[in-house]
């Protein structure tokens, strides 16, 4: 009894694990092609932008208010 | 997909949870968020020039080419900086976690 | 409906079918040359792809993995037509190409390590306001100020030495048996260390043994040894034209 406690804690526990290790490398890591990043109106996913990004954005967000833009390229 | 190994599984996920979760995912750039954005992204900008120039100043002390005079006025100026920021925080409601960078492979701003 | 990409293999033949990838929709593949890359077809908002849908992602990796040199593609990769695909993946057969063969017969392997930074920040901490000058009280702002930045300076570079000795230690069980590495230190001041390694296949098992060798020789440092993985941190960063 008290080992089916302890294994169904550890399975969860292992799922946990496993999801935070493999989001650490696919969310983070992994190839990525330059002009992949889609920006709607009022969305920036910032999940990889990095600060060149963020320097040039404000001119960006100037230009996107109130129009719809599906790709971008940042240089 | 069982391929990991800990001996201290509650500590790992502890400790990647709290690295991988303050940064927001979204700065909202909507119309009437605009404001707080650009207000965020400047503070950003400021706190990261305030970064670098505290740890250029303190390479300097650890030289020791710094004169008194100009350790007071760094100092001062410095915490100066410190304050403004912490009240332009406050006033746009942006939290600490909030003007953290992430600088790609570079690691977080702080 | 768009599609969605999980990475590239070195391989162009008719591949296996049973593939299930996001959404239980089975993996394709658009050949080009000697490579091809493993898609999906995906119906709805990226925002639909949860977090949780990553391990989806990761399976599809790992099976392939199983008989292929695979490149990994960040999770949550979506295009919205064939033809930018297909011109992707024209544009980069070059740059996969090289990856492809840099990292054939290799996997990733990652380890993780905490030590009681919070314990050793402490340490230093009295060590330094012990030695410390009593000022005179009399001192002005500015220099009071640069003094209890300077002395807080002083700690996190203590810390950041005895972080790095650490490390090299660590890392000197594991290097010679890898092609290369990636070493990401002091993500928080406990996580000491975030160790990536692209081991050979013939090394893996010399690899292995290297992290029971460690595990014995240190009993106040916590452990994560995962792997294999695909290479997700030896790609290059971006693929672009520059």
């Amino acid at each position: 009894m008290l080992n089916d406690t302890v294994n169904s804690l550890d399975l969860h526990r292992a799922k946990d694990i496993t999801l935070l290790e493999v989001l650490d490398k696919a969310l983070n890591k992994g190839v990525i092609i330059s002009g992949d990043l889609i920006i709607s109106v009022a969305d920036v996913d910032l999940l990889y932008v990095g600060i060149r990004v963020l320097l040039s954005s404000i001119e960006t967000m100037e230009s996107l208010q109130g129009r719809h833009i599906p790709k971008r390229q940042f240089k | 997909m069982g391929k990991i190994e800990t001996n201290s599984p509650e500590m790992f996920i502890e400790e990647m949870e709290r690295i991988n979760s303050p940064l927001p995912e979204r700065i909202n750039t909507g119309p009437e968020n605009i404001e707080a954005g650009l207000g965020k992204l400047v503070l950003t900008l400021i706190e990261l020039i305030r970064t670098l120039m505290e740890r250029q100043a303190m390479r300097r002390m650890e030289k020791g080419s710094l004169s008194d005079i100009e350790i007071e006025r760094i100092g001062e100026t410095l915490m100066k900086l410190e304050n403004k920021v912490q009240e332009l925080k406050e006033l746009l409601g942006i939290k600490d976690e909030e003007l953290n960078l992430n600088l790609g492979p570079l690691g977080n701003l702080m | 409906m768009s599609i969605y990409i999980y990475g590239i293999i070195d391989s162009n033949d008719r591949i296996d079918e049973s593939i299930k990838g996001l959404n239980g929709i089975p993996v394709s593949y658009i050949p080009y040359k000697d490579i091809s890359l493993v898609i999906s077809s995906f119906n709805g908002d990226i925002q639909d792809i949860t977090k949780i849908k990553v391990l989806e992602h990761e399976d599809v990796l790992d099976r392939l993995m199983e008989k292929f040199t695979v490149l990994p593609f960040r999770f949550r990769t979506l295009y919205n037509r064939e033809e930018d695909v297909v011109s992707m993946l024209k544009d980069f057969y070059n740059d996969f190409s090289e990856d492809l063969g840099r990292l054939r017969n290799k996997a990733e392997f990652d380890i993780k390590v905490i030590w009681s930074g919070d314990k050793i920040i402490e340490e230093i901490t009295s060590d330094y306001d012990r030695d410390r000058d009593i000022s005179a009280g009399d001192e002005s702002r500015g220099k009071l100020f640069m003094e209890q930045a300077y002395n807080k300076y002083k700690i996190d570079r203590e810390f950041e030495e005895r972080a790095n000795i650490c490390i090299t230690v660590i890392d000197n069980f594991f290097s010679r048996f890898a092609s290369e590495k990636k070493l990401e230190k002091l993500k928080s001041k406990n996580l000491l260390l975030d160790a990536f390694y692209l081991v050979d296949k013939e090394r893996q098992g010399d690899f292995k043994e290297a992290f029971d060798s460690l595990k014995a020789s240190s009993s106040d440092l916590q452990y994560l040894f995962s792997g294999p993985w695909p290479p997700y941190n030896f790609v290059r960063i971006e693929y672009g034209k520059d």
